[in-house]
């Protein structure tokens, strides 16, 4: 591990300058994913700059939506009543999150940051475009069990591994920032990247700029909603494949549905071309399964991913059967 | 008359132990830091097999706190080979172990330097600074290629990558018949091929070793379960006189049999702190320890079942081939072998075949694991057990029943040659079925089938027995086992009444301290709380076998209870004289001693302060009341019970979840049940993981993929069953105690209950196994599902 300076931020805009000053720093909150990067030497940084000390774990309510500070922890978030109501997918996200251990330390702020778990690029030994660009991807041909199917390139195919960013961009949260050009509002959908030619860029953020907290839009969808992740045990295990689903029926009628995956996908993955299979249609099975086979059109399999296609259609069709009251 | 006294043995008292090893506020080896102490650490190989071409230290050197970077070259002439102490049979081929690789690296992990600075950290970071050259040589990782004409070499100068065959045959053993007739002869056989995937010890504590090499003894605390084995071992392996070395196993955080070893680690910081002249230290990381412990299991079983069409057996050949990976450990080539005695369970079988095939290959080195070669067999017979099953037709249940040893045919020599001496199967499995509602349970597995749930039920059954307590020392013997296995105890009468325990038995979670203060409590009349448990340092207690194998109760704590009334023999004469009665005529009730059909009496302190004092003993006593035992048992003892599990299985998903587990055990006599309950629960959930979620995987090049506990699935909590214990007691008739071993069995009874479970509940879907561990996606695959 590289020696790296600590200094400790009082406020939003110190924090700020302290990372938008040297192009090593970086901010660290809990630091349960970045302090594991630094020791397999997978991420250096010269600086880190604590952001613990600010005011920014409120969780409150607006005007038509809910704000979650960026520095509440996932604990905290997962248990939190409003959250539990009015966002159950996001609640059941984030327990559905690491350990007690991690969700205890871990912000919301740094879980939409947290790296992949492709084991090519933990691994310091192998090569890695997201890691040293344009020095090849292992996985494409190798152990690809973990990777995604969806939103790949020739470039990389690493699975993004935040439970909670896939209910987020479910809810159509907004991701709230400060930085060395001001404060920005940025819808999830655009936050996070998919790898294209440029797989070490993962979202919008420019250097310095610091997730100061979320906005979630209170809607009938979202307070029906629900996440369901299937892992290889039942804790403390990233998902193999996951379905966040929000649904407001009229009767039998989908009047409002979104959905998003995870554990398929290089980014939390939204499926319009799913939604709008269900909306204004009569949910049944057949609908349902159709629904599935459009949520994974195009979906490019490889030697050992391949079953989550099929698995994540299973998934999608127990929550949607579950939330909807289908049998 | 005395109060009525609380019985201490069947007592379920709070371990005393707990406070201390629970908040860890205690002599953890890394807790221990000695004035002018330096720290070790590492480098380790990250290819499976190579030529060290060139190993250059300068940089490490000249990195701040470094003292010293030593290599394999520079350590060559003094570390000697790690030894291997049980060599199976005479031609087996034992390969040279340098603690660090000379020239050449057999397995990723393999120590190629070490460095030692002044903190841990100077010395962690001076690693990185090492530059070693590898030339890569050809891997061989897949042990059923390993024979082959053209396989790489993991020893070139064995000519093969066999280890060693070791045949055990009932016809020429003279216990049974020729299998090969009985099979051709047989209406039904049944073959199969199970494997045993690779496991990893994942004790709580990771390996720490510290040596003091200042003074006239060389002093080494070690994470170890086998302080005293270890002593002799070093004694051995390094020429250094057994009396100036002194080992001290402090509190120890769990082995699960990984530290039922001699390891590299250990004869590295004591070579390192001699040529230093200063106390030294390593402490391993969690990634060190996935990589470098021993691992445990590995193996393909070829079973073939012979039986009538009435489901009796007939003959049992049994073909295993065993992956030892690139050296032997401390007893690696005998782990596979102890299943040998296994596979016939608690069955009748008239012929019985075992062959065992051990293969080196470029991995970790296998060693023992808790259940040491039982769990592997156990696995075997228990599946084919209910593979027979549904080739009859026949519930599982009773395909047993019309095989095993009827409680009236106890003591009974098995096919394998061993004498089990006690049990009751029809009892446990009588009781097991009723906490289970086994009959209901059938009845919900045909239902769903009917209504095609999506959701099946599985019902899987191990009645299981083992041998433990290891073990009669002429057994040992027999087999080339290089040590005994006896048990030594010394108890240390105080001036103030208090009592000392001295066991060799070492604990590392136990609960030693517990129980022993319990039988001695009992036996001598003392409070519970009176007795102090002295272990773990050969100092202290310098005879000992240490712990494994089941053995610490049913053989350390029988040598506690005969220097208990050794203790007592003594205390007697004294006893008489003081009341002025003839020894014959004494009572000894609840610790006092009482002149027959009067109320005259003394208690043990009495006795225990008269003879401290000596002014009025009986003419020519040696004022001494201590005494000390070694106790070496005529057999074995023979824990058994049935356990059945209830899973579920989402065949969307593929995913099991344990509905119900219902275990009853007879581990004969119990001295304290919450201990008991303890190590069931424990030894069922290591079971549990074995069948559902824990791998060991090399890739391709033999880079070990599972090396972290990201990757390496521990169950947790969340994963499992409440689990129903209860118990059946036929005390053991090998040991005075009457009691049996307890600490593997829940891991030899679970594994096969579990798969057996899931197989179950997809058999009707043509699925006959699932390797292990039964992952969602393995279990997916089997009834068709995925790609």
């Amino acid at each position: 591990m590289k020696n790296f300076e600590y200094a400790r931020a009082n406020n939003p805009a110190d924090a700020v300058r302290l990372v938008g000053d040297r192009p090593g720093a970086t901010f660290i909150a809990g630091g349960t994913d970045l302090l594991n990067l630094m020791k397999d030497g997978a991420q250096t940084h010269d600086r880190i700059v604590d952001v613990n000390g600010l005011a920014l774990t409120d969780i409150s309510h607006g005007n038509g939506f809910l704000r979650v500070g960026a520095l509440a922890r996932m604990a905290d978030v997962g248990a939190h009543r409003a959250v539990r109501e009015k966002f159950p997918v996001v609640s059941q996200a984030l327990l559905a999150s690491a350990s007690p251990q991690v969700r205890n330390m871990a912000s919301i702020g740094g879980n939409l940051l947290q790296r992949t778990r492709c084991g090519y690029f933990r691994d310091t030994g192998s090569a890695c475009n997201k890691r040293i660009p344009g020095s090849g991807c292992p996985a494409i041909d190798g152990e690809n069990r973990g990777h995604a199917v969806l939103g790949v390139s020739d470039h990389c195919i690493a699975a993004h591994p935040s439970d909670l960013a896939v209910s987020l961009i479910a809810v159509d949260a907004v991701v709230l920032t400060n930085g060395p050009h001001g404060e920005r509002r940025i819808p999830f959908g655009d936050f996070h990247l998919a790898p294209g030619d440029t797989p070490e860029r993962e979202n919008v953020l420019t250097h310095g700029e610091l997730i100061v907290g979320l906005e979630l839009p209170l809607t009938p969808a979202a307070a029906k909603s629900q996440y369901l992740k299937l892992r290889d045990r039942a804790t403390f295990e990233f998902a193999v494949v996951s379905v966040a689903a929000a649904l407001d029926l009229r009767g039998r009628t989908v009047n409002d549905v979104r959905l998003a995956f995870g554990g398929i996908a290089t980014k939390p993955w939204r499926s319009t071309d799913a939604e709008a299979v269900l909306r204004g249609r009569a949910l049944d099975t057949a609908t349902i399964d159709a629904a599935g086979r459009a949520a994974v059109h195009g979906a490019i399999p490889r030697a050992h991913n391949a079953f989550k296609i099929d698995l994540v259609q299973r998934a999608l069709s127990r929550v949607l059967h579950e939330l909807g009251g289908v049998r | 008359m005395t109060a009525a006294v609380e019985a201490e043995v069947g007592r379920a008292r709070r371990r005393k132990e707990d406070a201390r090893l629970i908040t860890g506020r205690t002599r953890w080896t890394d807790n221990l830091t000695l004035p002018g102490m330096l720290h070790l650490a590492i480098l380790r190989s990250p290819v499976a097999h190579a030529r060290i071409a060139a190993v250059d230290t300068s940089a490490a050197e000249a990195m701040p706190g470094v003292l010293a970077v030593l290599t394999g070259v520079d350590l060559a002439k003094e570390q000697g080979s790690m030894g291997c102490a049980w060599p199976v049979t005479p031609d087996m081929a034992a390969p040279q172990h340098p603690a660090m690789a000379v020239d050449t690296v057999r397995y990723a992990g393999e120590a190629v330097a070490l460095v030692v600075a002044a903190s841990a950290y100077q010395a962690r970071d001076a690693l990185d600074a090492i530059d070693v050259e590898y030339a890569d040589l050809p891997v061989v990782l897949d042990v059923t290629r390993a024979l082959a004409a053209d396989s790489p070499l993991v020893h070139p100068e064995f000519g093969s990558n066999r280890c060693a065959t070791w045949v055990f045959d009932s016809a020429e053993a003279g216990t049974g018949g020729e299998t090969a007739p009985a099979i051709a002869d047989a209406e039904v056989v049944l073959r199969r091929r199970f494997r045993q995937q690779r496991i990893i010890p994942a004790f709580m504590e990771p390996r720490s070793v510290l040596v003091d090499p200042t003074g006239d003894q060389v002093t080494m605390w070690s994470a170890t379960q086998v302080p005293h084995i270890l002593r002799m071992m070093l004694a051995a392996t390094l020429g250094l006189p057994e009396h100036k070395l002194r080992v001290i196993a402090p509190d120890v955080g769990g082995g699960f049999g990984g530290k039922l070893q001699v390891t590299p680690e250990e004869v590295l910081v004591l070579l390192a702190a001699r040529r230093l002249g200063r106390p030294v230290k390593y402490t391993e990381t969690r990634s060190d320890s996935m990589l470098s412990c021993h691992h445990g299991r590995d193996q393909f079983q070829d079973l073939t079942l012979a039986a009538r069409p009435d489901g009796t057996i007939t003959a049992l050949e049994v073909e295993l081939l065993a992956d030892l990976g690139a050296y032997l450990g401390l007893l690696t080539p005998g782990i596979p072998l102890l299943g040998a005695f296994m596979f016939n369970g608690i069955y009748r079988i008239p012929a019985y075949r075992f062959t065992c095939t051990s293969v080196f290959t470029n991995k970790m080195y296998t060693d023992a694991v808790r259940g040491a070669g039982r769990p592997e067999a156990t696995f075997g017979i228990e599946r084919m057990m209910d593979e027979l099953a549904a080739e009859l037709g026949l519930d599982p249940l009773e395909v047993r029943r019309r095989n095993w040893i009827g409680h009236e045919q106890f003591p009974f020599t098995t096919v394998a040659g061993l004498t089990y001496d006690s049990g009751n199967y029809e009892a446990a499995t009588d009781r097991a079925t009723e906490l289970f509602d086994y009959q209901g349970l059938r009845r919900e597995q045909a239902r769903r089938r009917e209504q095609d749930d999506p959701t099946l039920l599985g019902i899987g059954v191990s009645t299981y027995t083992e041998m433990c307590g290891i073990a009669p020392s002429k057994v040992l013997g027999s087999l080339s086992f290089g040590a005994g296995g006896w048990e030594h105890a010394a108890i240390r009468m105080l001036p103030t009444g208090k009592v000392e325990v001295v066991t060799g038995s070492s604990p590392h979670g136990q609960g030693h301290e517990t129980a022993w203060s319990q039988i001695v409590a009992d036996r001598l009349g003392v409070p519970f709380e009176d007795v102090e448990v002295l272990h773990g340092d050969t100092q202290i207690s310098p005879r000992g076998m240490d712990t494994y194998g089941s053995r610490s109760l049913a053989v350390g704590g029988v040598a506690v209870l005969l220097a208990a009334d050794r203790v007592l023999d003594k205390a007697r004469p004294v006893a008489a004289h003081l009341l002025g009665c003839a020894a014959e005529d004494l009572d000894f009730a609840a610790g006092r001693f009482t002149a027959r059909g009067t109320e005259n009496g003394v208690s043990i302190q009495e006795v225990t302060g008269a003879v401290f004092a000596a002014h009025d003993l009986p003419d020519g006593f040696e004022p001494n009341l201590d005494a000390q035992a070694t106790f070496d048992p005529e057999n074995f003892s023979f824990p058994h019970g049935t356990h059945l599990c209830a899973v579920e299985v989402d065949t969307e998903t593929g995913a099991v979840k344990i509905r119900s587990y219902v275990c009853v055990d007879d581990v004969g006599t119990v001295v304290n049940p919450l201990i008991v309950d303890g190590q069931v629960h424990g030894g069922v959930v290591h079971g549990i993981a074995q069948a559902l979620f824990e791998e060991a995987s090399y890739d391709e090049l033999g880079n070990l993929t599972t090396g972290t506990f990201a990757d390496y699935l521990l169950p947790t909590a969340a994963d499992l069953p409440h689990l129903v214990t209860d118990r059946t007691v036929t005390p053991a008739t090998s040991n005075p105690l009457g009691a049996k071993g307890v600490g593997e069995s829940g891991t030899i009874a679970a594994t096969p209950a579990v798969v057996n479970a899931v197989v179950d509940a997809v058999r009707h879907l043509g699925v006959t196994d699932i390797e292990m561990p039964c992952t969602p996606q393995r279990v997916w695959r089997a009834i068709g599902g995925g790609a």
